[in-house]
């Protein structure tokens, strides 16, 4: 698509512009540069207005960031900081069987956690657009699972699917498909937490697509029938474009909730059984306060964070992309 | 409206942006590092000896135990009293210790003395033991509950109450699949089919998040076999014949369906639901069980110990204790204070708060005590065949906290309850997280 030619039709409406607004001619190169002494003068101020907040956060995140790469490069523990032995700890945790196993557990929970829950959160953020009786209600009602602490949810699961006579597994015999263990079987307690956390993060997917959807002007997709787009090309080429930037903002956001997540698996299954449900997180977790190795446990931690800056960035690339498409 | 570049560009910018998510990342690594908090000075201010304690029982427990620690007036000090939690009170106490801000003096985890004295934050016991032998008192312990804290430099705690698993069992389930009570595994195998016939659950036990029972278990039933996990010299000793073998009776229960086979995920709630519902006929749990699930009718009793193949009986216990650290205001007030409230212990058992077996025989005599027939038969039949997690051996050490609540133990015990092993592969995969851990 070509930026300097007026935009139309589907065009026009994968940038959101409503027909007949705004969307084509030049700058004014004096205003441009007005802009630019006024942008300058704005960025001093806002570089002083926040250097204070700056210098604090520093404070905060550097100075655990700089114990814990004190930690992960010692073989000491909590109160002593051990000796030296250089990247040991980290050597020894990708020799681990047990960090991979958690690393494959937790790279399949991010990825059902982060696309189940914006594919669920974008299928109801659209059934929520449309008239519906008692729309408001139902939004809150779907609010419920996001603002629930974990701690309950978790509970309500255990005692909805921990027992061969809990109400599921109940559910399931008198269906005669048997009584599925579902937090005893590996494969299905695996199952049941990725659900669970689908569950628990769908209502703050949709509250992110509904703002992005809030902002499409309806005269766009008014543009789009006259154009003579089928209902498909009006969501595949106009409505995820035009959310592609929300959906990437919250696909960074949930790949860090998930696999920072540690009270959704914790409480439901506490990494198990044998150690099908533990992520990244529990493994650190249970390395640094069941084990008592603080070293290998900070390493996990390290490890973790380096891949969630990666994934971080090569998202927000995506998030560039999509602005100058 | 949002769509436009260049305005959302200037709204989000990449380092901006970049900076969140780096923040957002690292919150894996603050938590692992991060620490506990504590709200006085170490030890306590002057002339003050900060009393750490862990919920023990039911809230009326700590009201009485504060009550007992604020009571302390000697050595010129006094005593303050705090509850700490037992979730992540292991960072709780580290990272207060490392700020110079932790107890005086605390009761805690069973293995947490040795962990603290490997750090050299233990201030040893050895006086107050002689204190007690002055004032009588250290003829009152029951037999073999001291021994266990003495190391090559001292006595690293005091014990003050004993954690013991006994074995329950519910009364009607028993006459309803018309079997006795068993005797020993062959009978419990017996009884396990038909109570599994009758509906009813043959060995009730829990793995899941939280639960430990089903980890203890799994050492019981060694040392119930004269096994266990370390050799007579405090060696690791996984692969004995006696565990081999105790292993494979546990595979049985489990392929016979006489533990339930969704018991690896039980979360302590699970288990107490089983009981209280009345599906669990038998296993192995802590004291107070009728309480603790709520049926007091006398449904639910202990059970005689059971004899292994070859004999064997055993009970697992942790002698819980009373420790010093060596940041205190004053080390005498600490003894004195240790001397006070070991004195004035029998107030907790008098008021029955205990959810536990006292130390001191003259607790275990009293009406109070002697009133439930439970903890009768408990100190009777289960205390003198009891034995710690470091059976074979004796000596308690700080590597027991690792097994106790490590990856290891779990891991083994959800191996063994999945049935999806054999006992020699399990247990060598134990042995091989054991030494990966205690070499740390």
């Amino acid at each position: 698509m070509s930026s300097t030619t007026a935009p139309s039709g589907l065009a026009r409406a994968r940038k959101g512009l409503a027909p007949g607004g705004p969307g084509g001619g030049s700058p004014n190169p004096g205003n441009q540069n007005r802009k630019s002494r006024l942008s300058a003068q704005t960025s001093r101020t806002f570089f002083w207005l926040l250097l204070p907040s700056v210098i604090l956060l520093v404070l905060i995140h550097g100075y655990p960031l700089f114990q814990a790469g004190i930690q992960a490069t010692h073989n000491g523990n909590l109160i002593q900081t051990g000796d030296f032995v250089g990247i040991e700890n980290f050597q020894g945790v990708l020799a681990s069987p047990a960090f991979w196993k958690a690393a494959q557990f937790t790279l399949l929970f991010t990825i059902v956690g982060v696309f189940g829950s914006w594919a669920v959160g974008l299928g109801l953020a659209l059934l929520l657009r449309t008239k519906i009786p008692a729309g408001g209600t139902f939004k809150v009602l779907l609010l419920l699972p996001w603002v629930v602490p974990i701690v309950v949810s978790s509970t309500a699961w255990n005692w909805l699917v921990a027992t061969p006579d809990s109400l599921i597994p109940s559910l399931f015999r008198n269906l005669g498909l048997g009584t599925p263990l579902f937090l005893a079987d590996p494969t299905l307690a695996a199952t049941t937490v990725m659900i669970f956390k689908v569950w628990v993060s769908f209502p703050f997917m949709m509250m992110m697509i509904s703002a992005a959807l809030a902002s499409v002007d309806n005269t766009v997709y008014e543009a789009a029938s006259m154009d003579g787009a089928t209902r498909w090309q009006q969501f595949s080429q106009i409505t995820l474009p035009l959310i592609a930037r929300s959906t990437y903002i919250s696909w960074i956001l949930m790949t860090i909730f998930c696999v920072n997540d540690f009270p959704t698996i914790y409480l439901l299954t506490g990494g198990g059984p044998v150690d099908a449900t533990t992520s990244l997180v529990v493994l650190a977790y249970r390395t640094v306060f069941q084990d008592f190795a603080t070293g290998p446990g900070v390493a996990i931690a390290f490890l973790m964070t380096m891949t969630l800056v990666v994934i971080s960035v090569l998202l927000y690339r995506q998030i560039r992309k999509s602005s100058v498409e | 409206m949002s769509t436009n570049p260049s305005t959302a560009s200037s709204a989000f910018s990449r380092r901006g942006f970049l900076g969140f998510a780096a923040a957002a990342a690292s919150v894996p690594l603050l938590a692992a590092c991060g620490g506990g908090s504590a709200s006085q000075g170490g030890g306590g201010a002057a002339g003050t000896i900060k009393f750490w304690d862990m919920p023990w029982a039911t809230p009326a427990y700590n009201d009485a135990a504060k009550k007992i620690a604020e009571g302390f007036s000697g050595a010129n000090s006094k005593a303050s009293y705090q509850l700490i939690q037992w979730n992540n009170f292991y960072q709780t106490f580290s990272s207060a210790i490392a700020s110079k801000t932790g107890p005086a003096v605390s009761t805690g985890g069973g293995f947490q003395a040795f962990q603290f004295e490997q750090q050299g934050q233990i201030a040893y016991a050895d006086k107050v033991f002689e204190a007690l032998k002055k004032n009588g008192q250290f003829d009152d312990f029951l037999p073999g509950v001291v021994e266990p804290f003495k190391t090559d430099k001292g006595y690293v705690a005091v014990p003050w109450q004993l954690d013991i698993r006994p074995l329950w069992y519910r009364k009607s389930l028993f006459e309803k699949a018309g079997v006795e009570v068993p005797k020993d595994w062959a009978t419990l195998l017996e009884a396990g089919k038909k109570l599994k016939s009758a509906g009813a659950v043959g060995f009730a036990t829990g793995s899941g998040a939280g639960n430990n029972i089903g980890n203890h278990l799994m050492i019981m039933m060694m040392l119930n076999n004269g096994g266990g996990v370390f050799s007579k010299e405090g060696q690791l000793d996984v692969m004995n014949d006696r565990n081999v073998e105790a292993v494979e009776f546990m595979l049985e229960l489990v392929s016979n369906g006489i533990i339930d086979p969704a018991a690896v995920s039980y979360t302590t709630d699970n288990l107490n639901a089983q009981w209280k519902d009345g599906k669990a006929a038998y296993g192995m749990l802590t004291l107070g069980v009728p309480e603790r699930v709520g049926d007091t009718s006398g449904d639910i009793v202990v059970a005689s110990p059971i004899a292994g193949p070859h004999g064997d009986k055993a009970a697992l216990i942790f002698p819980n204790n009373i420790m010093m650290y060596t940041n205190t205001p004053s080390q005498e007030a600490s003894e004195a204070f240790v001397v006070y409230y070991l004195g004035q212990l029998k107030e907790l058992w008098k008021q029955k708060l205990m959810n536990a077996l006292p130390v001191f025989k003259s607790i275990t005599e009293m009406p109070e005590f002697t009133s439930d027939p439970n903890n009768v038969k408990i100190v009777k039949e289960y205390v003198p065949i009891a034995k710690t997690f470091a059976s074979q051996g004796t000596a308690l050490s700080a590597d027991l906290a690792a097994l106790d609540g490590g990856q290891a133990l779990n891991q083994f015990t959800q191996t063994i309850l999945t049935g999806k092993t054999d006992a020699k592969s399990a247990l060598q995969a134990f042995e091989s997280g054991l030494k990966s851990i205690l070499k740390k």
